[in-house]
């Protein structure tokens, strides 16, 4: 039992799938999670994987990108098999229209039914869920909004890639393909969890306070009263037509509790307007960011948290296209996958990441003990 | 008049925390994500109607009775 992964990058989406199953078997999963590129059909990914494994709860979704352990990859199914020794009971749900609608009320009345507990009384150190979501619907911020409202359980996850091409993103379960929709899975876990959030930047002493802003359209129009764009780049000291440039390595930052940042990525500027890659309040005052080195980083804090827990079974990386792309630019791909080498772990570069609210630019990892 | 906005922060917090500091910190980080720094407002803050409006707004998203 225990936790096995597996990955292929067969170019027929069957054979991958049967590789993949393969290579997972011998965990007798109760629960299978699986990233698949989106390069193969996802209906047919979805309806393989479930088939293989017909007693157990097989989740996933589509990428811009796969991790397993020690290595990145790209055009790849990667698969983690999740055996009862690890897992002891989970529940799916998937919530549908999410572009409009929002009935995580109804998906946390399932899990209720199913493990005859309410949300709002569950063991916070027992059970974890996960969230995987549509990426391209704009909707992840209302979605982990409802859920922080209804529970203190944690939901961690990721937004569904394409590959890049911006058109349509999947969600897995029930054997079938989803899209304009979440899946939530709440698994009762038998020996724990923890979580890591890591981001790879320092909080400089430039602040920015979003006084005018389109939030449905995750859209800010002036910082400190003045046209956004140009503020961000007085900030930065550069001239405004040269602000766009820095975006990757200073995005804005809200300071959380505990006293790090949730990172909140400028996308591109509209007439002097900048547009996020999620949404930002009315008042928050931001703070701009400084990047770091993502690989030093990562490895620290996956180090740190192995030698705190003592003995980990397996994690689940849902890590921002962002820093793939980052890492690509300085060859630093090979480098980041070995960090995971010495447990079980698969993951895929996201269009978001999920924990306690909307994140971007930040690697947010699942570590079952 | 002063304090209100930190005694309704404060219920929130321990309504939902329990005591429970790990609770306690995403509580915290919830209130920042839906506008509200807890960290801004301590015993001498003067009462601001529209933030005061805006927590008991909060508090009732977040099942809390005030």
């Amino acid at each position: 039992m225990s936790i096995k992964t597996a990955y292929s990058t067969k170019p027929a989406v069957k054979d991958a799938a049967a590789e993949v199953a393969a290579g997972i078997k011998e965990s007798s999963p109760g629960v299978v999670v699986l990233f698949s590129s989106s390069k193969y059909e996802p209906a047919v990914v979805s309806k393989e994987l479930q088939a293989a494994f017909k007693n157990a709860l097989v989740i996933g979704c589509t990428t811009a990108g796969e991790i397993v352990s020690g290595k990145m990859l790209k055009n790849s199914i990667v698969a983690m098999g999740i055996g009862s020794d690890v897992v002891e009971d989970a529940a799916v749900e998937v919530v549908s229209s999410i572009k409009t609608e929002n009935h995580v009320r109804e998906a946390f009345a399932s899990f209720e039914n199913h493990f005859s507990v309410k949300m709002a009384e569950m063991d916070t150190s027992s059970y974890v869920g996960l969230i995987l979501v549509d990426g391209l619907q704009g909707a992840e911020e209302r979605l982990m909004e409802k859920i922080g409202d209804l529970t203190n359980i944690t939901f961690i996850g990721g937004s569904a890639g394409d590959d890049l091409a911006f058109k349509q993103t999947f969600v897995y379960a029930n054997g079938k393909s989803y899209s304009n929709a979440a899946l939530l899975a709440l698994l009762k876990v038998k020996n724990g969890f923890d979580i890591i959030k890591t981001q790879s930047f320092c909080a400089m002493k430039k602040k920015l306070k979003a006084t005018k802003v389109d939030e449905r359209n995750r859209t800010v129009l002036e910082f400190n009263g003045k046209p956004a764009a140009i503020a961000y780049a007085e900030a930065l000291g550069v001239e405004t037509e040269e602000g766009k440039n820095e975006f990757m390595r200073h995005p804005l930052g809200l300071i959380a509790a505990d006293g790090q940042p949730f990172v909140r990525s400028p996308q591109q500027t509209k007439d002097n307007a900048m547009v996020f890659y999620c949404n930002i309040k009315e008042a928050s005052e931001l703070s701009v960011l400084e990047s770091t080195d993502i690989v030093n980083d990562t490895r620290k804090e996956v180090e740190e948290k192995i030698r705190s827990i003592g003995s980990v079974s397996g994690m689940i990386n849902f890590h921002c296209i962002l820093r793939t792309l980052e890492l690509e630019q300085k060859n630093q791909t090979a480098a980041y996958g070995k960090i995971f080498s010495s447990v079980p772990t698969i993951g895929f570069s996201t269009y978001g990441e999920e924990y306690v609210g909307h994140i971007n630019q930040t690697s947010t990892i699942l570590v079952f003990k | 008049m002063s304090g209100q906005v930190k005694s309704l922060i404060d219920k929130i917090i321990s309504e939902r925390s329990k005591g429970n500091p790990t609770i306690v910190n995403t509580t915290k980080t919830k209130l920042i994500l839906k506008g509200i720094d807890p960290d801004k407002w301590d015993a001498a803050s003067p009462d601001d109607v529209q933030v005061i409006s805006k927590v008991k707004q909060i508090a009732q998203e977040l099942g809390v009775t005030i």
